[in-house]
């Protein structure tokens, strides 16, 4: 991540300087705007969904739903205790359902339950990343949206390649973590 | 009618349902749940911040672009359009800035157009992996990701020729 985020910035900035160096803090000043408005917005979708999720744990909802997906937990991220159980069938659920917004603070809490304290990512939570970077939704409710806002003739028809598409790349990540986690164990 | 409309106001009602039924207070629940919220924004908000100057030096100063240029050619060889390139890339590090860019894609080629469509497939079977890297980690100690960027990115390019491949025929 700080290699990352560094090389973007050196270098994006550095064009700047050749370019328009005048933009430049604009620049950066507007990506800082873009954060307190998503902020603010996203800080309204977890008090919801933070609300929510917390009469589903009260009522104990959230072990059924984590008894129900039990195998699938287990065979993809191997032992987890119940607390980060729990978390994990909520997010999985949540991004099955197409519920994008809930999946944040169900995601959050699930890798907060699986750290272990090490400064190095388990295999486990790899896992769990990669199955919610290649969101496996049943239907992309946002681009169904998105074409119909510009006069589509038939919004839906995306649905089924995009299910064959998230369907790969969910299948190709876990094949993928499954194969580097048998050469790469865990480090403390 | 869209039948996922249907989902929240359905999923809503049952738990508050589910909650009277088995003696559970839902409104000291959802009040107890909705003040953890604060907390979460204080400490995301950060790395939201990084990320979001990083994603905006990134499209502004015209490096997106020269990335997106640059490895066209791998891209093409494996069947996703130099148009769609920039789309690919810029779905790694934000959602919006992805569905900014299928938009430009729907008013210069046609939002019903192949084009279109298998943009459409791209952005709807992948999430921005540092996006999601910067925020789901942030109340964990997890500082070293080992190899969990280079396998997301290699999924979300599978999904990508998948999508350009399966909109030509569906």
């Amino acid at each position: 991540m700080n290699t990352v985020w560094y090389s973007v910035v050196i270098v994006g900035l550095g064009l700047m300087i050749f370019n328009n160096p005048q933009i430049a803090f604009d620049t950066v000043l507007a990506g800082s705007t873009n954060a307190i408005n998503l902020s603010l917005k996203l800080w309204a979708i977890y008090a919801v969904w933070l609300g929510l999720l917390q009469i589903v744990e009260d009522t104990k909802l959230d072990k059924k739903i984590a008894r129900l997906l039990s195998p699938i937990i287990d065979f993809l991220m191997g032992k987890q205790d119940d607390k980060a159980k729990n978390q994990i069938a909520i997010n999985l659920s949540c991004n099955l359902l197409g519920m994008g917004n809930a999946c944040t603070p169900s995601g959050i809490k699930a890798l907060e339950y699986m750290d272990k304290g090490s400064k190095y990512i388990t295999n486990a939570m790899i896992m769990f990343f990669v199955l919610n970077t290649s969101s496996l939704q049943l239907i992309p409710t946002t681009v169904i949206g998105l074409r119909i806002a510009s006069g589509s003739s038939s919004p839906a028809d995306i649905i089924l390649p995009t299910l064959i598409a998230t369907t790969a790349s969910t299948v190709c990540g876990i094949i993928l973590v499954k194969i580097f986690s048998k050469f790469s164990k865990d480090k403390k | 009618m869209n039948f996922s409309d249907y989902i929240i106001p359905i999923f809503i009602i049952s738990i508050i349902v589910y909650s009277v039924v088995t003696r559970k207070n839902a409104y000291n629940s959802f009040v107890f749940g909705a003040k953890t919220s604060f907390d979460l924004v204080l400490t995301s908000f950060p790395y939201i911040v990084a990320i979001f100057i990083a994603i905006e030096i990134f499209n502004v100063s015209g490096l997106g672009d020269m990335v997106s240029t640059a490895i066209a050619p791998v891209f093409n060889l494996v069947g996703i359009p130099k148009e769609l390139c920039g789309l690919v890339i810029i779905k790694l590090f934000s959602g919006c800035g992805g569905l900014a860019y299928l938009e430009n894609i729907f008013a210069t080629y046609g939002v019903d157009s192949y084009l279109a469509r298998a943009g459409c497939a791209i952005a709807g079977c992948s999430e921005a992996i540092f996006y999601v890297l910067a925020v789901y980690f942030v109340n964990t100690k997890v500082k070293k990701y080992r190899y969990a960027i280079l396998v997301a990115m290699l999924a979300n390019i599978v999904g990508a020729i998948v999508a350009c491949q399966i909109t030509k025929v569906l």
